[in-house]
């Protein structure tokens, strides 16, 4: 299944989330207006999401999410691991046609 | 410190962002001094942030028909769309030490240059963190950061004219939503020089210039051949390809 969901974090940025899932998140793509330093580190932060059953809180995938911001010293502005995992859930349920 | 200042001149979009990265390589490697640079943007174009998706954010079809460039930078960011005769943008590349080790404090330092550039003009702007700078609570300038490698960029426009009926036609925004109530409510979030004072965008450009420069040791200089022909070289195998411009 697809699914895609968009956010303003509060006090940030606008956030975008495009899935694709089955029992687990297949692909994952975060897209938006945010900074984040180095720029390449999208991708493991993307990457960190996948495989995670689809069941999982908001909470379980920020954790994901906080875990490789804090071993790669990634730095997060407008953007943070809490609305990531908000967003990526809110995609699971929604179908924005993004 | 002794900073090369380059004066305004227009480039295509891709080499706009090509020079700032072949300076960014050039100060990382110690073979270019901290710059700003001034310039326009020919054809008219819009930049999307690194992270924004092209197809989400622009209308091609219609870049095309009208003749518009468009370019993803590799800063973070807000689609933009730097009207040839609409805005002033700069970059500003120097060793990361130069500034301040906070990122809304380093943002905060130069937007404060923008600031002083208008207040040339009579302008009283503010900072909004994250990287806006606003007017009379409407925002006239946006500004995006990276660094990479000790070194900081940072590049931003300053809006002279603001023509919100063509943005709306290049920027996707469902034609449903391109109201005049919407377009009104942009036109209240949003201004420009020219709404305040009756100067032309030399004048901006001379403005910002000694907003920019106040204090700091510098000569006028442009790009070395090492670094144009870096430039041109990141121009054709990076910000002119469908790979990079259409990553996301």
């Amino acid at each position: 299944m697809k699914g895609s969901a968009k956010q303003k974090v509060p006090g940030g940025k606008l956030l975008s989330v495009k899935i694709e899932y089955n029992d687990e998140i297949e692909s994952v793509q975060i897209l938006g207006d945010f900074f984040l330093h180095p720029e390449e580190s999208l991708g493991k932060i993307e990457d960190s999401i996948k495989k995670i059953k689809t069941s999982e809180s908001a909470e379980k995938i920020a954790e994901r999410v906080r875990k490789i911001v804090t071993e790669e010293g990634i730095e997060m502005i407008g953007v943070t691991p809490e609305a990531i995992g908000n967003v990526v859930k809110l995609a699971m349920v929604q179908w924005d046609g993004g | 410190m002794g900073w090369r200042v380059i004066e305004l001149e227009t480039h295509d979009p891709f080499l706009n962002m090509s020079i700032d990265e072949a300076l960014c390589e050039g100060v990382r490697d110690g073979r270019s001094p901290p710059t700003i640079r001034f310039y326009r943007w020919s054809p008219s174009s819009v930049s999307i942030g690194r992270f924004q998706s092209m197809n989400d954010e622009v209308d091609i079809e219609r870049c095309n028909e009208l003749g518009i460039g468009y370019v993803r930078r590799t800063t973070g960011g807000g689609a933009v769309y730097h009207d040839l005769n609409g805005e002033v943008t700069y970059s500003i590349i120097a060793p990361e030490s130069a500034f301040p080790k906070g990122i809304i404090d380093s943002y905060k330092e130069i937007c404060n240059y923008v600031i002083r550039g208008l207040a040339n003009l009579a302008m009283q702007a503010e900072f909004a963190p994250i990287n806006d700078i606003l007017v009379e609570g409407k925002k006239i300038s946006g500004n995006a950061q990276t660094r990479r490698d000790k070194v900081l960029l940072q590049h931003g426009t300053v809006l002279y004219a603001l023509d919100v009926k063509k943005m709306f036609t290049i920027l996707k925004i469902s034609q449903e939503k391109v109201s005049d109530k919407l377009i009104k409510s942009v036109e209240e979030r949003v201004t420009c020089v020219s709404r305040y004072k009756e100067v032309s965008i030399e004048d901006l450009y001379a403005a910002l210039l000694k907003g920019f420069t106040q204090g700091i040791d510098y000569a006028f200089g442009k790009l070395d051949e090492s670094e144009s022909e870096r430039a041109h070289e990141l121009a054709e195998s990076l910000y002119s390809t469908r790979e990079w411009n259409f990553s996301r």
